[in-house]
């Protein structure tokens, strides 16, 4: 045993060869037994998810944030049931360490009854706040498959409170980082370890649940799975599961080579390294040759050797599949077998291609600024074939509540709040964005009822509705995101904070002409006046987050503008906390958008007295809502005369333009500007293990 | 081979290799290169588009220009907004779209034959 992280096993994100027994049963699966087969592999699957969410105690693990999943006894993950499709790529990689390391063990071994946990995100891909659990399915005392959840958990106790840490400055400030190891055996969970669990965690009650929801799932479906191949037999059994995994990829390659070859850009720029503000660049390029899509990120910037902004190469391979499972591939399994089609090459010592000892604790940020890349690329790399594939970006970006300490009812509690699940869809071809449709990387998400969250959770929501300034205007507007006040309520002790991006520079931008977002932030109001007015019942208490900003709102208090990456700070009852998710973004040129959609739009308060006017020129009495469409047509025309008179030939706009710098403290972790490549002389990470 | 949508907005002659406006029917540029090169670019001031809504704070909904500018990409004949790019002030304007001209061709005459 190296003691030492395995960088070999974490390169197996393919499906293993296929043994000699699961080749000899592919000869002897009649098709229609394997259809009917799939769907039952997938029901249980399903079963699993549901039954964890119904056990789990932290608001991700209740609200859907949750992947359930049937491994080979290789570890491949060929059955999935999940909307956080991330999962469905990467959870294979824990159950080959297990294979690799643990199997053969004679200290630790597998056997019928086991159980293993992990949430070292360098096997997970992600971060640390997902947690998995699997078990081992023995017929016989034959070894036939692995069952298990991964599930965000959101504490796992690193410096600061929530699952991620935005001053970390090495992994050793991010809590828990657990490679896969043993908890249980002879179906029972080991008291101690569950013990020491807990000791790390500021939510040892949370902690715990959500690992005894994810077992008691498995063995739901150890179950059933066992009453399957008593039914079918051992080598259907696993010539089918393989079956799933071979078709899969070969069903991906053939809708890659439908596309049209060439090559998609979309330089990505993140505004965000931890605790404060810079500028960094992930370079995303899609080679797109015959039926294989290369994903190219040099020139990206330099891995940050003190900031949190780091992801893992497996993170990010697993968050372009979120974009092609939910935009693609929606018509297929989702499984590992998917990267069948998928080469990649990351710059070594990137931000992008994490190593050693350096914080990854905001790294789903960084993804998910690099799935926005997917987005783009995708969008103009389908459109000639399926413009219904082509979409705008949904919300890339995170803006999430973090709090911790002791709620209402004297208990630990450490979270998030689950508005990131209600970001809106980007607007597409034929439609707009649905408003608070979901995650882009949790599509089976839900942000859960305000009451559910409020019962254990120490706050009270002020309000909580859709946004009419959260999304990218367009000829097709993005989705509403929703825009929500928290009030800490009946507790003196919390620590509360924000994570995300997108307060200097945008997360999420337009597509073919649609604008993106505006800038996030949060707003805190501390030692004000909130509760006492809520006692006064006075009327003109903000009832949406345009009210927060209206001259007439009468909270006081000590006003705070702060940026959406926000250490926790201590928190009172009665402060307030203002902040939005993202709507999707904007589709085509807005002079576009068909003027009875404003109209509508401003009857449900969607859009802005202000955006109809300056963004669509809209012609209208303010009053009424009714519409004068030749003076709109007649206004629309003189914009885009204007723009033709103000608009440059690209020689002419270019020579000025690339005159122009960031400022060098913008720049302190970007690396050679505009395109940094990365030199070993440029990074020396604290540690690298391999 | 006719005319082939690659976008909302832009059209490829194939026969005479040309990106070309789908409103209007432009010719923009060559379709082996960037089709940028052949729009008018404003830089647009970025609180037109996402006014801040908050006076005098130190964030706001309006990107900070030290990190973030607006650029929009036209049609020179109608004016039709083809695309815009948020970018760092300065940084080299995007080639996104590059196309296999010769595989498309390729493709779009195997379509032909099997009456796509």
């Amino acid at each position: 045993m190296a003691y030492e992280r395995d960088h070999e096993v974490v390169q197996r994100l393919r499906p293993e060869p296929m043994t000699e027994k699961e080749a000899a049963a592919q000869t002897v699966i009649d098709d229609t037994e394997f259809e009917i087969f799939k769907h039952k592999m997938h029901m249980i699957a399903l079963e699993g998810k549901e039954t964890t969410m119904k056990l789990g105690a932290s608001t991700a693990m209740r609200w859907g944030d949750v992947a359930f999943g049937i491994f080979t006894a290789q570890g491949d993950l060929s059955i999935c049931a999940t909307g956080i499709y991330h999962h469905a790529v990467l959870g294979q990689l824990p159950l080959k360490y297990v294979v690799k390391h643990w199997v053969n063990e004679p200290s630790v071994g597998c056997r019928d009854g086991d159980s293993f946990f992990y949430n070292d995100p360098f096997y997970g891909g992600v971060h640390n706040a997902d947690m998995g659990l699997s078990i081992p399915v023995f017929h016989e005392g034959q070894l036939l498959c692995f069952v298990g959840a991964a599930v965000h958990t959101g504490e796992s106790g690193g410096s600061e409170p929530g699952g991620t840490v935005t001053a970390a400055r090495s992994k050793y400030d991010e809590g828990l980082l657990c490679p896969p190891i043993k908890i249980g055996e002879n179906y029972q969970l080991k008291e101690d370890l569950l013990n020491m669990f807990a000791a790390m965690n500021r939510d040892p009650r949370t902690m715990i649940l959500d690992i005894k929801a994810r077992l008691a799932a498995a063995r739901i479906a150890q179950r059933r799975i066992l009453e399957v191949v008593e039914e079918k037999g051992v080598d259907f059994f696993l010539g089918a599961l393989r079956r799933v995994l071979t078709l899969t990829g070969e069903a991906a390659k053939k809708k890659i080579s439908q596309l049209p070859d060439g090559i998609y850009r979309q330089p990505r720029f993140l505004d965000t390294l931890g605790e404060d503000n810079g500028l960094v660049k992930i370079d995303v390029k899609v080679i797109k040759k015959g039926d294989r899509i290369t994903l190219d990120l040099n020139n990206s910037s330099p891995m940050l050797v003190d900031r949190p902004a780091n992801s893992y190469f497996q993170g990010i391979i697993g968050l372009s599949m979120v974009y092609l499972c939910g935009w693609l591939f929606h018509d297929l399994p989702s499984n590992n077998g998917l990267l069948e089609c998928m080469d990649w090459d990351f710059p070594e010592d990137s931000l992008v291609n994490a190593k050693g000892d350096v914080a990854t604790s905001i790294a789903p940020l960084v993804q998910v600024c690099f799935t926005h890349g997917m987005f783009q690329c995708g969008a103009r790399m389908t459109y000639s074939v399926d413009p219904s594939r082509s979409v705008a970006s949904w919300f890339c970006g995170f803006s999430i509540p973090m709090f911790a300490g002791i709620n209402q009812h004297g208990d630990p509690v450490a979270d998030i709040t689950p508005e990131i699940n209600a970001t809106g869809c980007g607007g597409r071809y034929d439609m707009d964005g649905v408003n608070a449709a979901g995650a882009f990387f949790a599509t089976m998400a839900d942000c859960s009822d305000a009451e559910a969250t409020e019962e254990d959770r120490p706050v009270m929501y002020t309000f909580r509705n859709f946004y009419n300034n959260s999304y990218g205007h367009g000829k097709q507007r993005g989705g509403a995101g929703v825009g929500y006040g928290i009030s800490v309520h009946d507790t003196n002790q919390l620590m509360l904070g924000s994570h995300g991006g997108g307060s200097k520079f945008p997360t999420t931008q337009g597509l073919f002409g649609g604008y993106g977002l505006p800038a996030l932030f949060v707003k805190m109001v501390k030692k004000g006046n909130y509760k006492q007015l809520m006692a006064e019942s006075n009327q003109n208490l903000p009832h949406s987050l345009d009210q927060v900003y209206s001259p007439d709102n009468p909270e006081q208090g000590e006003e705070q503008y702060n940026n959406i990456s926000l250490v926790v700070q201590p928190a009172q009852d009665g402060d307030t906390l203002y902040a939005y998710s993202g709507g999707g973004a904007g589709y085509g040129d807005a002079l576009e958008r068909d003027p009875q959609s404003i109209q509508r739009d401003l009857e449900d308060n969607l859009v802005t007295h202000w955006a109809a006017k300056n963004i669509y020129h809209l012609v209208y009495d303010e009053e009424s809502l009714r519409v004068d469409f030749e003076a709109t047509e007649q206004a629309r025309k003189a914009v885009r005369e204007q723009r033709k008179t103000s608009g440059k030939t690209y020689d002419e706009f270019v020579g000025e333009w690339e005159k122009q710098h960031p400022p060098e403290k913008v720049l302190a972790y970007y690396g050679q500007y505009p395109n940094p490549e990365v030199s070993e002389q440029q990074v020396q990470p604290l540690a690298v293990n391999g | 081979m006719s005319r082939l949508r690659i976008t909302e907005y832009l059209d490829i002659d194939l026969d005479n290799e040309r990106w070309c406006c789908n409103r209007c029917g432009q010719d923009i540029y060559d379709a082996r290169d960037n089709y940028k090169k052949g729009c008018l670019i404003a830089e647009r001031d970025m609180a037109e588009v996402h006014p801040p809504m908050v006076d005098g704070a130190a964030y706001s909904f309006t990107p900070d220009s030290d990190y973030c500018r607006l650029l929009e990409f036209y049609c020179p004949n109608c004016g039709t907004m083809l695309e815009n790019e948020y970018l760092p002030p300065g940084h080299p304007i995007t080639h996104e779209i590059e196309l296999d001209i010769d595989a498309l061709k390729v493709k779009q005459g195997q379509n032909a034959e099997q009456g796509a």
